[in-house]
């Protein structure tokens, strides 16, 4: 046995797929156009996969933000949050978010995988146990091992599954704490927050929602599954990206607690690490103030969702949840998943394609996820493109998944 | 239990033993014979999420609580088999 043995098996998966071309894997952008379209093997296609939910990458407002912070402040900050990484604009944006979300505290990360490591490492500890969701994203899977916690699953979207499991516990773990999603970003399915917080502190634990893919998109406000599921009071920990609904990178914590601010000194993944550039700070302050201005982005966003989901359904696919900024397709197995991905990209749209052990239940996917930013045009596009994929693929559809 | 004759589990009379191999027939594409030597992921080519899911499935039958870091040790069904065991002798 060698150091490399272990990548023998993926190794061989992942060369056969690149060399047929396509990897999914492997995709490169060669060049952006827009917020909807790049040059992928030399083509323009639309871009149906991409996260951009509110379209904000090309947003004049935050890109001259961006240019102003990088001439006056310079391309990096050379330190840690801890250390010399925190200038004002970071302690602006944490304001402006946990205004925007109306909670006391915020702290912002490097990356959203790192709000979530260092949110969950920071707050639990060795005598300690986590509840997670079973189809949690694998950074709150890397957050539990990198706590030293008891980590427990409990099965998805059932709060009284989890009850069970906290009615079981062992009474010797100090503090608990629950961890969901907002909306789960495989099938698009929605959390019932308002629960979950309600079983959680039954049993004196605390509930932590990840909010990824649902900030900016869900409530009233645009404060996410937990406003519009009326949780935004009684939920303990809010974490949720910059990288999706605001289009930068980077991550933040936000509570009502006071003990959040404790994780300045004790969360490793907020003290060892380079904050977030100037310029990046800059982008996701101006996309903030930007998507708090302009409620019409969310509403475009959710117009979008309906026309695709309506049209999706019409071709009779499988898909995996009710209308929302994710639209999966379920499809029989990854070698079909492949194929239908590589048809898609062959008539124009780039998605995701996922397959187990990346997926719940081990299901083979293709994830469209939807843009405030899609034109017409691109939703035609992306229209013409999954009707002729309904065609050539009878698995994709529900009658053929049986 | 028509289905898990073939496995030959007959063989071994422990109860928990029994149950993760009706658990795990129905993701025993290859039709493996199941024993205790076997290796989850690298025999039966059972996906990580899936052990953990089965694991959730074993928690509810015998009402006990099965810790991620526990499963992550047990490479073979004899280990999950006797981490079980362990966890029953605790809760239960």
């Amino acid at each position: 046995m060698s150091l490399f043995d272990k990548f023998e098996k993926n190794a061989a998966l992942f060369n056969e797929l690149s060399e047929t071309g396509r990897n999914p894997f492997a995709v490169v952008m060669e060049r952006v156009l827009g917020p909807t379209r790049a040059i992928i093997k030399g083509r323009e296609t639309v871009l149906a996969g991409t996260h951009n939910y509110l379209g904000q990458t090309f947003e004049p407002k935050a890109i001259a933000a961006a240019q102003k912070a990088l001439a006056e402040e310079g391309t990096g900050t050379t330190g840690s949050r801890f250390a010399n990484g925190t200038f004002a604009g970071h302690k602006a944006l944490e304001a402006g978010i946990a205004q925007f979300l109306g909670l006391e505290y915020c702290l912002v990360f490097s990356t959203g995988y790192m709000a979530n490591l260092g949110g969950i490492a920071g707050l639990v500890g060795a005598k300690d146990a986590i509840l997670i969701d079973a189809d949690c994203h694998a950074c709150i899977y890397d957050g539990c091992v990198l706590s030293g916690g008891e980590t427990v699953r409990f099965r998805h979207n059932d709060p009284e599954s989890l009850d069970r499991r906290l009615e079981r516990l062992d009474p010797k773990y100090e503090g608990k704490l629950v961890c969901i999603e907002g909306m789960y970003s495989m099938f698009g399915d929605i959390a019932p927050v308002k629960e979950f917080a309600e079983v959680a502190h039954r049993h004196g634990a605390h509930l932590f929602v990840d909010e990824a893919h649902s900030f900016g998109v869900y409530g009233d406000n645009g404060r996410g599954v937990s406003e519009a599921d009326g949780a935004m009071d009684i939920i303990d920990f809010y974490s949720g990206t910059f990288s999706k609904s605001l289009a930068a990178i980077g991550g933040f914590v936000a509570s009502n607690h006071q003990a959040l601010e404790s994780l300045r000194f004790s969360s490793r993944p907020y003290m060892f690490t380079a904050s977030p550039s100037p310029a990046t700070i800059a982008s996701a302050s101006a996309a903030l103030a930007n998507i708090k201005a302009t409620p019409a982005l969310r509403q475009r966003l959710w117009t979008n969702i309906g026309r695709l989901h309506g049209a999706l359904t019409q071709f009779g696919l499988n898909l995996a949840s009710g209308p929302a900024p994710v639209i999966s397709v379920l499809l029989p197995d990854r070698e079909t998943a492949f194929m239908a991905w590589n048809f898609l990209l062959e008539n124009g749209v780039y998605v995701n394609m996922a397959i187990p052990p990346g997926t719940p239940n081990a299901t083979s996917l293709l994830r469209l996820s939807v843009s405030a930013a899609q034109t017409d045009a691109d939703l035609d596009a992306i229209t013409d493109a999954y009707a002729a994929m309904a065609e050539a693929f009878p698995g994709a559809r529900v009658a053929g998944v049986s | 239990m028509a289905g898990i004759q073939q496995s030959g589990i007959q063989e071994d009379d422990d109860l928990v033993f029994r149950r993760i191999c009706s658990l795990l027939e129905p993701l025993n594409h290859k039709r493996a014979r199941l024993t205790r030597d076997l290796d989850l992921v690298a025999d039966l080519e059972v996906d990580s999420v899936s052990v953990l899911d089965l694991v959730m499935d074993i928690e509810d039958y015998y009402d006990i609580s099965i810790p991620v870091n526990t499963i992550s040790e047990t490479k073979t069904i004899g280990q999950l088999v006797d981490a079980i065991h362990a966890i029953k002798g605790q809760q239960g």
